[in-house]
């Protein structure tokens, strides 16, 4: 809202440029929950995610927000679970564009460096209307960010830790008033080799992981440039390449070797007219992946437009069309896709306390329509004192997941005939919020969805085919709040989340089927994790802790994962300076207690690990 | 998926004529006697595990490596091979682990120098043991072997033998072991003592099973639309009598009765994905097929002489835990209980 209300002013501003500031002349970029009305969306920025510089996006899921990760070992994949769906029911975005493996439909968080990304927000639940494909559980938009009239400025961090962990950042920006380029490399490199407890071998020895190294070496360039008072163009590119040695299971004494590469690029053109913005976008993301001498790649090409306007002080509306034609080249098929998709999202302010959105979407792909997908929402704050106020939010929509190319060509077993996942949910949250000595912010939400046409992946013969067999039924609650305060001069920060996730089977694939009725696989019941910070003049501490409850490895739930409790620990310096230079300094713990724990079946993880970070910024 | 196809070809179990010629006491002990049902396991979480069954009173606990070991068998089981007072379990993803058959404690393992381990075969104070070998870059297996161990409680591979690839099923007879080639279609005579291959025969279609009965070693072959018996004259190593079935589709799965009947499980793939449970009997010269049973997702089969039942496990296509069906001869169901991930095979003591 902020963004958007600023972009207006943007657009007006130019017309009385001499008297503006060049400080608050920034990049545009559309804000995420401008339509979301009665959504739950949490967002980290900048100086939030610092603290996760040199992990990666699963990470930071992990230990804050209510989103289980599976994660297959340490650095290895890890694929997101919103409100107990499982990883390709969430769309990943970034600076717009849709990244999601067209193949394989969804994301690694594991090689989505928090080191590439200015800012994240997650959207929890059905956003078909909104997102579009995938976004059933939820999405995660991560962005570049850049900025104007900031000159030159340029920093070096280097982070030493435990198990050969060593990683290079340097970044580069150079900004007038109407121009702005900035330039990020980065190496992240760890052997991996801790220390765990082989249950895989007679007597259990405690070994040392040699099959778990991790590199990954990236860029980053984005530009803004004012075209002229009222056109702005903006672009970004990130080149990101991994190399993993992909961690065995225990038991098993695999040597698979996985290099992921991923080209992204986009291009916006914003024209700010007095009350409506229009944005021309084109996009290219490419996907490389060599899983041995097995090479799959993916291109995408993107073009698209919407146009968004405050047709009054009430109401707002937004139209817009994609088009998207997508490459297929794996190692057992070529194929091709074309995506065409029209949306519309209107939002009607009633009064400043109250908001309806309605959206709209309509995707077509090679010819066949995916579900319609609407969605309302409504905001509602509907008691305000000086100090405090509550806020009900509220929203019914509907969410699909296209097949992905390998569930439609894959050769053998790929089903062409499957249709769409298609999903209904609606979700109830309530907000308070008390300012005051202590500031206050608690929201519970209740959610409760149910996808159809679940795609799995059976055996049938000699070979494994998908086909639209499951129904999924999810519900739960969300708890999430913040308390800060000062004592003497001390800034103090609690922030807590808990997570009831009831996900069952309803329809199984035969009479066979013991899952229905039970709990989906890898989903854990309950999740929660809280961060005490201390903060004074450039010092700053905190200690997090999250729990991950039971969890079955298979969907009939016969053998269950143990709960794991891990806690974190951080401890920062920056206010150490040299002239005008400036020398950030962190340390970190991770796992302090070294508790031994697996979040998937066999798959070893770290124990303690201790982390350097040091920064010079120019 | 593309490995899980790979893991589809596989061997069943060495069975009842690990045992044939001896009559060793055996020690009582909780799973003396019985079934032992073999999971397999599932690619990618190495959860296969033994489940044992009393078919008399058809109680069944499951898990009873971790249950007696307290650690998870962490492998993905191929093959048990019951030799005296050892069981040897073998797990494709690497490793052999022993334990006493008597309470299913560990009592060894071989590891470390294994790749992708078949089966296994005893022969003297040797375990020799059959390995894909390594895949390479297109998933093929050339560096196959047998690996040999010198001790039967485990311990370090001394030498590999190179071998046709593929290697399946083994059967130790004399100072010979003798391997199954399923991919190029031979048997290979290995002498014990120099642990080197020393004679090849050559067949029309890939040897899955060895059975031995009456001094004859009996060979379970299968192309895609017959399945052959073989058999190989034990004191000239010569192949003697060929019988084949017209039966189609057949998987490497088999069990004997211990009279001229067996069952083997068929597969017909895509698209129609139908499986069955075909018995065959060998009289005179003549064999002829019979299908017992049809269904889909069929992973193991086994038979139990004493009560005369065939033992039909269905992996419910990996997505949780399979399930076994109880047979009588001419295919009626008796009853179907659930045991572990990937049911794929019986032994039956």
């Amino acid at each position: 809202m902020f963004l958007l209300l600023w972009a207006f002013s943007f657009g007006a501003s130019s017309l009385i440029q001499d008297t503006v500031k060049l400080a608050e002349v920034e990049v545009y970029a559309p804000a995420l929950d401008r339509f979301a009305q009665g959504q739950k969306v949490i967002s980290w920025k900048k100086a939030e995610l610092e603290a996760y510089q040199g992990r990666s996006l699963g990470d930071i899921l992990q230990e804050q927000s209510p989103v289980f990760v599976r994660q297959y070992g340490a650095g290895m994949i890890a694929s997101p679970s919103f409100r107990g769906t499982s990883a390709g029911h969430t769309a990943v975005f970034w600076n717009g564009l849709p990244i999601n493996s067209p193949s394989l439909g969804q994301s690694d968080l594991s090689i989505l460096p928090i080191s590439a990304i200015d800012q994240v927000s997650l959207q929890f639940g059905n956003a078909g209307a909104l997102f579009g494909n995938e976004a059933i559980g939820g999405s995660i938009h991560l962005g570049t960010n850049s900025e104007f009239g900031k000159g030159f400025q340029a920093g070096l961090s280097q982070q030493i830790g435990s198990f050969g962990l060593f990683n290079t950042n340097l970044f580069a920006g150079l900004s007038s008033k109407n121009f702005s380029t900035k330039t990020k490399v980065y190496r992240e490199f760890s052997k991996n080799n801790f220390p765990y407890k082989d249950l895989g071998q007679i007597g259990t020895p405690e070994v040392r992981e040699d099959h778990a190294q991790f590199e990954q070496i990236g860029i980053v360039q984005d530009l803004a440039w004012n075209l002229n008072s009222n056109n702005q163009l903006k672009t970004a590119f990130w080149w990101n390449k991994t190399n993993r040695e992909v961690q065995p299971v225990m038991g098993s004494n695999t040597n698979d070797e996985q290099e992921d590469q991923a080209f992204r690029a986009v291009i916006d053109i914003f024209h700010f007219e007095k009350k409506s913005v229009w944005n021309l976008r084109t996009g290219f993301v490419r996907n490389e992946q060599l899983f041995n001498a097995s090479q799959n790649n993916s291109t995408q090409y993107f073009l698209a437009g919407d146009w968004d306007q405050e047709i009054s002080d009430k109401w707002t509306s937004k139209l817009g069309a994609r088009y998207t034609l997508t490459k297929g080249d794996l190692s057992t098929y070529q194929a091709d896709d074309e995506r065409i998709e029209l949306y519309q999202s209107t939002r009607f302010s009633v009064t400043e306390k109250l908001s309806f959105t309605l959206n709209l979407r309509q995707l077509v792909y090679s010819g066949t329509f995916a579900p319609f997908t609407p969605s309302l929402g409504m905001d509602w704050s509907f008691w305000n004192t000086n100090s405090q106020s509550l806020q009900l939010k509220t929203s019914l929509g509907k969410g699909f997941k296209v097949p992905t190319l390998n569930d439609r060509f894959w050769n053998p077993g790929g089903n062409p005939d499957l249709l769409p996942e298609e999903s209904l949910s609606g979700e109830l949250g309530l907000t308070w919020n008390k300012e005051g000595k202590v500031n206050w912010t608690q929201g519970l939400t209740y959610y409760k969805m149910s996808v159809d046409n679940w795609i799995i992946w059976l055996p049938k013969g000699s070979f494994w085919t998908p086909e639209n067999i499951k129904e999924v039924s999810n519900q739960g609650i969300e708890y999430q709040g913040s308390l800060d305060g000062t004592i003497a001069t001390w800034k103090w920060e609690l922030t807590t989340s808990y997570t009831f996730s009831k996900a069952i089977t309803t329809v199984g694939t035969d009479e066979n089927d013991q899952s229905v009725g039970k709990q989906l696989p890898y989903t854990p019941k309950h999740q929660a994790n809280a961060t005490v910070q201390l903060r004074k003049s450039g010092f700053s501490s905190s200690i997090g802790t999250f729990f991950v409850g039971e969890r079955s490895v298979t969907a009939d739930n016969p053998r269950m994962m143990p709960s794991f409790q891990l806690f974190n620990f951080g401890l920062g310096y920056d206010k150490l300076s040299l002239g005008k230079h400036q020398f950030p300094l962190s340390f970190q713990i991770n796992n302090i207690l070294n508790t031994d724990y697996q979040v998937l079946y066999l798959r070893a993880m770290p124990g303690r690990s201790y982390q350097l970070n040091l920064s010079i910024l120019l | 998926m593309k490995l899980k196809q790979l893991l589809w070809a596989s061997a069943l179990l060495s069975v009842s004529f690990a045992c044939s010629d001896s009559n060793d006491e055996k020690p009582l002990g909780k799973y003396n006697n019985g079934i032992l049902i073999m999971n397999e396991g599932n690619f990618g979480t190495n959860d296969g595990e033994v489940y044992h069954l009393n078919p008399n009173t058809e109680e069944l606990l499951p898990n009873i490596f971790e249950a007696e070991n307290l650690r998870p068998f962490a492998g993905l089981l191929e093959d048990m091979v019951l030799e005296a007072d050892r069981l040897y379990l073998v797990a494709n993803t690497g490793k052999v682990e022993i334990v006493n058959p008597a309470d299913f404690k560990s009592s060894g393992a071989v590891s470390g120098e294994l790749d992708q381990p078949r089966s296994l075969a005893v022969n003297g104070s040797k375990l020799f043991i059959s390995d894909y070998g390594p895949y390479d870059a297109s998933y093929a297996t050339p560096d196959s072997y047998v690996a040999v161990v010198n001790g039967l409680d485990g311990g370090t591979v001394s030498k590999k033998i190179e071998v046709s690839n593929k290697p399946e099923d083994l059967f130790s007879y004399g100072n010979y072991i003798i391997v199954a080639g399923s991919e190029e279609n031979k048997i290979e005579i290995i002498d014990a003592t120099q642990e080197a291959v020393i004679t090849t025969l050559d067949l029309e279609a890939s040897p899955k099973q060895f059975y031995a009965e009456d001094g004859i070693l009996w060979v379970y072959a299968v192309t895609a639309d017959e399945v052959l018996f073989y058999t190989v004259n034990l004191s000239s190593l010569t192949l003697g009598t060929t019988y084949s079935v017209p039966v189609a589709n057949a998987t490497s799965r088999i069990a004997f009765d211990g009279d001229d009947d067996m069952y083997i499980l068929t597969s017909s793939g895509w698209p129609d994905y139908n499986d069955a449970v075909v018995s065959i009997d060998i009289e005179g010269t003549t064999a002829t097929a019979t299908e017992l049973m049809t269904g889909s997702g069929f992973y193991g089969i086994g038979f139990d002489d004493d009560l005369d039942q065939i033992y039909v496990a269905n992996s419910n296509g990996f997505q949780g835990n399979g399930t076994v069906s109880v047979l009588t001869e001419t295919g009626s169901v008796i009853r179907s209980f659930e045991v572990g991930r990937g049911p794929s095979g019986f032994l039956v003591y």
